[in-house]
């Protein structure tokens, strides 16, 4: 009776195990590329640890201006930090009267931002708008749009609600007004809350592409995935090409190059995961609730 | 008569008591507010420009007013029965393998009791999550690449030419698909192991008495305790069948591959950004209007069901 029960527990770890293995292992290739020798890679030997470990590649595309990696991850910071904070606030902001039983209008507020989620005007009606605001090759394109998303704000309402009314009445009666009332008492208790869509603003913001695409043609302004694009994927339409080189007694080909621009734009979730990864499962579970 | 009156008129002056009483609530939300109105509702203002030739530089005031032209433009297309096709193919195999795989993956990781292996597998697994497309789109390229890209030297050691797997249009459905199971099937398993926690361990218990084995204890417990959730996943899913990833489409595809990778959003897309000619915004937003508007009534339908079936269910 526990034999087989055994049998399928080992064949399921292993089965498990590998998949997650599989899943992370383009990333771990993509890794070892960029610290190997070219010498190595063009032999087509690199399959999970780097040879002739070097870090010439990094040095090469931080150093080099025109690739643009280096301002791509700088812009990309800029936009995830500013942005991302203004969005946490903004949602914050947003989200604190929306849950006040006693605001008049709540309701249909509400009815609007979840109808402009679930109508999207389109690509082409915002790009009216956004022109019209003077947003194209402007930084502030990837900051103010961002500002509220309908998602987290409707995670971050549904956790505000769930608070006890009566630390309102206590604030109330020793005379705080609310705007003091939402930043001494309820801003403290949202941590988790606030922790959440910080990490989730700041992964949005990471990863945009559409937006810098269509609204960033100014090179010195875009973000690291635009870059990528052009360097990797695009790099037939007259983007950025690289001829072999050699640094230091180290053969750089453009796979290590480009290898370590990837590694790069992934670098930064990369740190941060660990120590985040239990807000994400947070905000997919309250979303799954109430969404 | 004048009792009903003074009432409205007390309740109306309540009201705005009421209001007045929240001023500072409703100035803290006046950013949330602007922000709605400049970024979610002027764009749908902006839809007009539908029914427009709308021109940039008379701006949407003064072009003129075309009507429904360039709906049936684009509906007699000989173009437009390629693109449905295209949209809906991708949608349907997209369901088909995006939905299913987080579901059986979470079953196995259900059955696995000892915690670190767990936590392992489930964090590695939901990691692609939360890197960009542009960076996976990448990754797939260098390794598909007919230079040096691993698979194709795979392919050549076995003895196959290689593929140049970017500009074939028969594989772009197959690597679109595969790419978005990568990036999802561990996150949107989450959903379903935490359903699977909140199964009444007694069952299994029962299960246990009359000698279940692991897989009977799966079929037969695990997976009718968690049927609910499965249900009203998929009609969500069912009403978000056509949102497709643009940003994954536009990272994939090429002039070679247009036969099968061209969907609306894509032709929306390149309508007003990168045609060769003027660009077309008026026909651009018309056609994005229908797939807007073919894309909320499905919602809606999905969500009005969905709340019908989890209710009757749940209470």
């Amino acid at each position: 009776m526990h034999r087989p029960s055994r049998l399928f527990d080992y064949v399921n770890h292993t089965f498990l195990i590998l998949i997650a293995l599989i899943c992370v292992y383009p990333f771990v290739l993509i890794m070892s590329t960029s610290l190997s020798d070219g010498k190595e890679v063009v032999s087509g030997t690199i399959y999970l640890w780097p040879k002739g470990i070097n870090f010439e590649a990094y040095k090469y595309i931080l150093s080099n201006s025109r690739l643009g990696v280096a301002s791509g991850l700088a812009n990309s910071l800029f936009y995830t930090v500013v942005g991302g904070a203004i969005a946490v606030m903004v949602t914050f902001m947003t989200a604190y009267p929306l849950s006040r039983k006693r605001l008049v209008g709540r309701y249909v507020i509400m009815l609007v931002f979840m109808f402009t989620w679930v109508f999207e005007a389109g690509i082409i009606p915002n790009y009216i708008v956004y022109n019209a605001l003077d947003l194209v090759n402007s930084r502030w394109v990837m900051i103010l749009p961002m500002a509220v998303n309908t998602f987290l704000l409707i995670i971050t309402k549904s956790f505000l609600d769930a608070l006890p009314e009566e630390l309102e009445e206590a604030a109330v009666i020793d005379g705080a007004n609310d705007w003091q009332i939402m930043w001494r008492v309820f801003f403290p208790l949202s941590k988790p809350i606030i922790a959440t869509i910080s990490v989730f603003n700041a992964v949005f913001i990471w990863n945009q592409f559409l937006v810098p695409m269509i609204y960033l043609q100014e090179r010195s302004l875009q973000p690291i995935t635009v870059v990528l694009y052009n360097m990797i994927i695009n790099s037939s339409k007259g983007g950025t090409s690289f001829e072999n080189i050699t640094v230091n007694g180290v053969q750089l080909l453009p796979q290590n190059l480009q290898a370590a621009s990837i590694f790069l734009a992934v670098a930064p979730i990369l740190l941060i995961y660990p120590f985040t990864q239990r807000f994400f499962t947070k905000g997919i579970l309250i979303g799954s609730v109430k969404g | 008569m004048s009792s009903i009156a003074k009432r409205n008129a007390a309740g109306k002056g309540a009201l705005f008591k009421r209001m007045w009483d929240a001023k500072i609530l409703y100035l803290i939300l006046l950013p949330g507010l602007i922000h709605m109105i400049v970024f979610k509702l002027l764009p749908l203002f902006g839809l007009v420009i539908a029914f427009q030739d709308y021109s940039i530089f008379q701006g949407v005031l003064k072009s003129k007013w075309v009507g429904f032209e360039h709906f049936s433009a684009f509906v007699n297309d000989s173009y437009f029965w390629k693109l449905v096709r295209n949209t809906v193919l991708l949608a349907i195999f997209n369901l088909m393998f995006v939905f299913p795989i987080p579901i059986i993956f979470a079953l196995f990781v259900n059955e696995v009791k000892n915690s670190p292996i767990k936590r392992f597998v489930q964090t590695l697994s939901f990691f692609p999550y939360f890197i960009s497309s542009a960076v996976m789109v990448s990754i797939l390229y260098k390794l598909l690449s007919p230079q040096g890209g691993l698979v194709n030297d795979v392919l050549n050691a076995l003895g196959f030419d290689s593929v140049f797997f970017m500009a074939e249009p028969g594989w772009f459905r197959a690597l679109y698909v595969g790419l978005n199971v990568w990036q999802l099937f561990g996150y949107n398993a989450i959903i379903y192991i935490a359903a699977m926690t909140s199964i009444d361990p007694h069952l299994y218990e029962a299960a246990d008495l009359d000698g279940a084995s692991r897989w009977q204890k799966i079929f037969r417990v695990t997976l009718p305790s968690i049927q609910t959730t499965i249900v009203v996943m998929f009609i969500l899913a069912i009403g978000q069948i056509l949102t497709v990833d643009l940003d994954k489409i536009l990272l994939m595809y090429n002039p070679s591959i247009y036969d099968t990778a061209d969907v609306i959003q894509s032709y929306v897309y390149r309508q007003a950004f990168s045609s060769e000619g003027f660009p077309n915004y008026s026909y651009g937003a018309a056609v994005g209007l229908m797939q807007s508007v073919i894309a909320f009534v499905l919602v809606i339908g999905a969500n009005k069901i969905s709340s019908r079936y989890s209710d009757s269910r749940l209470f």
